[in-house]
């Protein structure tokens, strides 16, 4: 049974949240539309002599690394998971924080220690890597193209999958897992029948968001795919862009987001299937599971993955920033790039990035417009979930599901265009945001808002309304419902989604180039000029400082977590 | 432990090497910056054109015509300009600029050095960008910027000067030391390349290569390294380039197989059919093509296609990279980058004398203003600055100066041909 005076406020929210990201979202995509029609982009890439080049190839390739990457994201990020959160796997506390800083990692790093490994001599002899030099020839499609590109994704997304999946299996409390116990299940019966099912929504939503974010990627194809001709609707994308056939690109922008929107129409079929809510208040603190005999192969595994997934790609940037040469060890190493004093011979006289000014500037204000964007993102994407949630039209749960799935799938070259042409100037009551950080923060919570819908989302999912009916009964409002009971129970999602967006937004360029303001210089802005300048040893120190940052974030947001959810302990 | 060390050294090279690669992806870099206007004298009237009103209007109320003598030979940077024009663009004290090459930060310390009351605000950001910036800026009637500095000419000259988003401005200092077909649409202020390179310490002759038809024959099949044209502008204006080039490729074609090519107004699109399917190595990047091409110590390595200023970086790289010269019927393609004002920009004055300034204080190597694009195989458009002493001349590259007009045309059918050729 519903209250009637939940409905209202959610109704009312529901009605707010559609405009405002029907405003914003929906504009670019329909102002997308207008143009590829207008071009007549459609025909042409869906029928034209070029389509199947243009549009059915990709589309396949996208499918096929999209969903490999995410399904195997979500398997090794589970699998971590569950050694963290729910077994005496050894080191668990160093590998919990170890899996999550892949998300943390520019996906080149990431490329790069693949191809410091299986590079091959397709495109050189010059760079291969360690296997090539030792005698052992290595195949094309191991060098190069999908395959390389679904481990690398699916590597970076395995940081997205453990948070999310883990935050899920600590909301789980140890009653379930007791009474099955004492009901004779075995611990393979329970991990089917209990377990699974309380972390699906978890599950679906980090395969949707690695699914997104593997779909719409560019950089990682184009570096791995390139040689072997491989193309994806976003390699698509962007070339059609930068070579001047704007309405084209939007076409296959659109195409994808199709894509997307099957993939997320998947999720939601999935997720319906399934009443995953069952967490209620307080559950009982459960054990861990003793993996017994598996310990010791359990261990070196995740420590394994942990190591190649992390350790390795971090280990070589930081090197990296340490050669006195760019690319030689023979010639030793330097912490010039990191503190050195500026020198006329080296790199036009930069100085090392922590005696730099604008470095140390460029720190507070990563710190201050991401946090800022997490915040946002997190607010908006829980009230959105709440209302896909608890809304009783079908109509809106459906447009707020698309609405905050879809943002990282429009071009940025598209949302910033159109963000500075609804911003631009007064309207109304709205000032012009354009030229002020604002528009930036604004751009960047939308960015990042499937991040934290989904993580809200997936929280949500696990509340039981039991709770909350219970306490309407007695009449609080919803304000204080959220407050007091919600609120707390979803804590854990929530803080995971800020991560995500506040990691996103640290590490975003595309969005920034366009919106970005002389004062808001980023981290992210910083390495861009250093590396067009081939400084690449300050570019990969400044990009060792945004992980870093990251880091500290996510261990800082913890620590708060753990006293925001006493429940959850 | 020590073969781990040096697994770890050996990765850490290989990582760094790829790191400038993806340093240099997706943005015009400094070294390759793209844009193309220089059009040979028989389209400057087809070129002037549609710019022509803006241009009429941009020199009108700005800039007196070139009378002064001092203007081309005066050592001190700045002394040239037009005193009114420094007054005012003083009283507005503060210009922004986009620029798609991260060189605007050295252009601001020595701009505000000459100028020291007014505030260059340099923003770093590639020409793809700056287009959608600046469109939706003047769209918005909120313009951030004052000039563009900006690389893709094809696009820029069609989309942004024919639409009336960015307006020529000519500097009155350096007008006379201009060729006319680097003045309009927009005035141009260097050159940069992509051009064939080969591998000097393996091939000590000279160029293996001097005819653009070799790339076709078994000889060079899977030994040819450029980057995905479809991915980078410029890469697409030298195919472009080739495809509009018939009468030059059908005499080179005769030139290297001895006999006439059979569809000779096609010679072009023949070449792009035959050069794709020779499997030619696409990366995504210049690094990635330097690498390859210039390495030391290669056994016959492969020749590529690249820009002549990544010469420059030879020593420190290790490579040997050297510039195909005697190519027939050329080795590539000089494309210029372009300055030009926003339309509406809030300070129009600094906008001028900030490009009055980037084109040097008139002496050959145009001093401190000029300098951080005096760099072998970057070309400067006034006449009068000397080509750098490291490089050859742009007569002796032989290289086709691209007409962006011509090039936007039949960019977007050259692209398909491409895509289907792929």
């Amino acid at each position: 049974m519903r209250s009637r005076r939940l409905l209202e406020p959610i109704t009312l929210i529901g009605l707010f949240l559609i405009a405002l990201l029907g405003w914003i979202v929906a504009w670019p995509l329909v102002q997308m539309l207008r143009e590829s029609l207008q071009a007549g982009a459609f025909s042409e890439v869906a029928t034209g002599r070029l389509s199947s080049k243009l549009l059915w190839e990709p589309t396949i390739n996208t499918v096929i690394i999209g969903g490999a990457s995410a399904l195997l994201a979500m398997m090794v990020g589970g699998c971590l998971a569950w050694l963290v959160t729910m077994s005496d796997v050894r080191g668990r506390l160093l590998l919990g924080i170890l899996a999550t800083i892949p998300f943390a990692l520019p996906k080149f790093a990431l490329a790069l220690a693949w191809q410091t490994v299986f590079r091959n001599e397709l495109v050189g002899s010059d760079r291969a890597g360690l296997l090539h030099q030792a005698g052992l020839p290595v195949p094309d499609w191991l060098a190069w193209g999908t395959v390389p590109c679904i481990v690398i994704l699916a590597a970076h997304g395995s940081a997205l999958a453990f948070l999310l999946i883990s935050a899920a299996l600590s909301s789980v409390g140890g009653d379930l897992h007791e009474a099955a116990e004492l009901t004779g299940a075995s611990r393979s019966r329970i991990g089917i029948a209990i377990t699974l099912p309380t972390v699906m929504p978890a599950l679906v939503a980090a395969t949707l968001l690695n699914f997104a974010e593997g779909a719409s990627n560019f950089s990682v194809p184009a570096l791995l795919g390139t040689p072997v001709r491989l193309q994806t609707l976003s390699t698509r994308v962007f070339t059609s862009v930068e070579t001047g056939n704007t309405e084209r690109g939007f076409a296959l922008a659109l195409s994808l987001i199709v894509v997307a929107s099957i993939a997320l129409l998947v999720g939601q079929w999935i997720q319906r299937r399934r009443r995953s809510a069952v967490i209620s208040g307080k559950g009982l603190r459960r054990g861990r599971v003793p993996l017994g005999r598996a310990r010791l192969a359990m261990s070196v595994g995740a420590w394994a993955i942990a190591m190649c997934a992390t350790v390795v790609p971090t280990a070589l940037l930081i090197l990296s920033s340490l050669q006195r040469r760019n690319g030689s060890m023979s010639e030793g190493l330097t912490l010039h790039y990191w503190i050195g004093d500026s020198d006329p011979d080296v790199d036009q006289g930069q100085s090392g990035i922590l005696r730099n000014d604008v470095v140390v500037d460029a720190i507070v204000t990563t710190l201050w417009i991401s946090a800022a964007v997490a915040l946002i993102a997190t607010l908006v994407g829980t009230f959105a979930a709440l209302v896909i949630k608890r809304s009783p039209s079908n109509g809106t749960r459906t447009a707020l599901s698309g609405l905050t799935f879809l943002p990282f799938l429009i071009p940025g070259v598209a949302l910033g265009a159109v963000l500075i042409g609804q911003f631009g100037r007064d309207r109304g009551p709205i000032p012009a945001l354009y030229g002020t950080p604002a528009l930036l923060v604004l751009g960047g919570a939308i960015s990042t808002l499937p991040f934290a819908a989904q993580s809200a989302r997936a929280s949500l999912a696990q509340v039981g309304d039991d709770l909350d009916e219970a306490a309407a009964l007695t009449g609080s409002s919803l304000l204080r419902r959220l407050r007091s009971i919600v609120l707390p129970l979803i804590m854990r999602g929530l803080i995971v989604g800020a991560i995500l967006a506040f990691i996103k937004m640290a590490r975003d360029l595309d969005l920034v180039a366009l919106l970005a303001t002389p004062t808001t210089t980023t981290l992210s802005v910083v390495t861009y000029r250093y590396a067009s300048e081939s400084f690449t040893q300050l570019a990969n120190a400044t990009t060792v400082l945004i992980i870093a940052t990251s880091i500290a974030v996510t261990l800082l947001a913890r620590r708060l977590e753990g006293k925001a959810s006493p429940w959850n302990s | 432990m020590i073969s781990q060390t040096s697994r770890l050294a050996v990765g850490a090279v290989v990582f760094a090497l790829l790191c400038t690669a993806c340093g240099n992806n997706g943005s015009d870099t400094a070294s390759d910056a793209s844009v193309a206007t220089a059009p040979p004298a028989p389209s400057v009237t087809e070129v002037a054109e549609p710019a022509a009103e803006t241009t009429a209007a941009a020199t009108e109320e700005t800039a007196a015509p070139p009378t002064e003598e001092t203007a081309t030979a005066d050592p001190t940077a700045t002394s040239a300009i037009d005193p009114a024009l420094i007054a005012a663009a003083e009283a507005e004290g503060t210009v922004t600029v986009y620029s798609f090459t991260s060189r605007i930060a050295r252009v601001e310390e020595a701009f505000e050095a000459a100028f020291p009351k007014i505030d260059l605000v340099g923003v770093d950001i590639s020409s793809t960008e700056q287009i959608t910036r600046i469109k939706a800026e003047v769209d918005a009637g909120n313009v951030e910027a004052d000039v563009a500095y900006i690389a893709d000419a094809p696009v820029v000259l069609t989309d942004l000067v024919t639409g009336g988003y960015l307006e020529q401005y000519v500097p009155v200092t350096a007008a006379e030391a201009l060729p006319d077909e680097f003045e309009g649409p927009l005035v141009a202020h260097r050159l940069s390349t992509k051009v064939l390179m080969y591998n000097e310490e393996a091939y000590p002759d000279g160029s293996p290569v001097t005819n653009l038809w070799a790339l076709t024959t078994e000889e060079w099949k899977g030994k040819v390294v450029l980057v995905d044209p479809l991915q980078r502008g410029d890469y697409l204006d030298l195919f472009t380039q080739i495809a509009i080039a018939d009468a030059e490729m059908a005499a080179a074609y005769e030139a290297q197989f001895g006999e006439p090519i059979a569809d000779a107004s096609g010679a072009g699109e023949r070449w792009i059919e035959a050069m794709l399917a020779n499997e030619p190595v696409l990366t995504d990047d210049t690094d990635n093509v330097n690498a390859a091409v210039g390495a030391l110590g290669q056994q016959a390595p492969p020749v590529g296609i690249t820009s002549y200023s990544d010469r420059r970086d030879n020593e420190d790289e290790g490579w040997a990279l050297q510039v195909a010269t005697g190519v027939e019927p050329a080795p590539g393609i000089a494309y210029p980058a372009l300055l030009g004002t926003l339309k509406g920009a809030s300070h129009p004055a600094a906008a001028q004398l900030f490009i009055e300034f980037m084109f040097g204080d008139g002496s050959s190597t145009g001093g401190p203003a000029y300098e951080p694009f005096y760099v072998a195989g970057d070309y400067a458009t006034r006449s009068d600055i000397e080509p750098h002493p490291d490089a050859i001349s742009l007569e002796d590259l032989g290289a086709w100066v691209i007409d962006p007009v011509e090039i936007a045309a039949a960019r977007a059918d050259v692209a398909d041909l491409i895509l289907l050729n792929l």
